[in-house]
């Protein structure tokens, strides 16, 4: 990942499929903005 | 119908139009053959940089038309009574790997969702979804006045 921060969680996104490991910030991003893959919204369910 | 002398706009009118709209058409060529599609688009006017997304499939027209880093040729337009105004970018076409994704390229492809050109007949999970970015090294804003 190109975050400055370690990898916390994993996001798998509830439409597409799609598994990512994220920091912090980039799970504020995705809640925010939808999946970066697909677009879909997301929810905190996504991330584990 | 005359046509009035046609204007180059200023970075910040062209950067306007740029973030009024989020859809333009992208033009890629090999060889002789053209390929143009239509995408939706998030830009980011300080790196003078387009995020899009595509969907294609490993025996699609697409994928030949992106096998390597192609230059491509983005256009966005738009009218208003009179006055026509369009913005060219021409810039290579990189794909954003996964492993390369920060929380800029999340900001940036939310502005790319809507609306959602691709005709997409089958579910999401089934599709082949790939991320990229234009960076362009010419972009140009014109505007021209047709008086009837």
């Amino acid at each position: 990942m190109g975050g400055d921060e370690s990898t916390e969680y994993t996001f798998v996104c509830p439409e597409c499929g799609e598994s990512l490991d994220v920091n912090a910030s980039m799970r504020d991003a995705l809640l925010d903005r939808g999946c970066v893959i697909c677009g879909a919204s997301v929810s905190p369910s996504a991330f584990a | 119908m005359a046509l009035n002398t046609q204007t180059e706009l200023p970075p910040d009118e062209t950067a306007a139009i740029l973030r009024r709209h989020e859809t333009g058409v992208i033009s890629l060529a090999r060889d002789d053959d053209p390929y143009a599609i239509p995408i939706s688009y998030g830009y980011d006017p300080d790196e003078r940089t387009f995020y899009l997304r595509l969907v294609s499939s490993p025996e699609s027209e697409k994928r030949r038309f992106l096998a390597s880093t192609p230059t491509a040729r983005l256009v966005v337009y738009e009218e208003e009574t009179d006055t026509y105004r369009s913005v060219v970018a021409q810039g290579p076409l990189e794909e954003v790997e996964r492993d390369d994704l920060s929380v800029e390229h999340i900001e940036q492809y939310g502005e790319a969702k809507r609306p959602l050109f691709e005709i997409w007949g089958e579910e999401k999970r089934d599709l082949d979804i790939h991320l990229y970015r234009l960076v362009a090294e010419t972009l140009s804003g014109r505007e021209i006045t047709v008086e009837r």
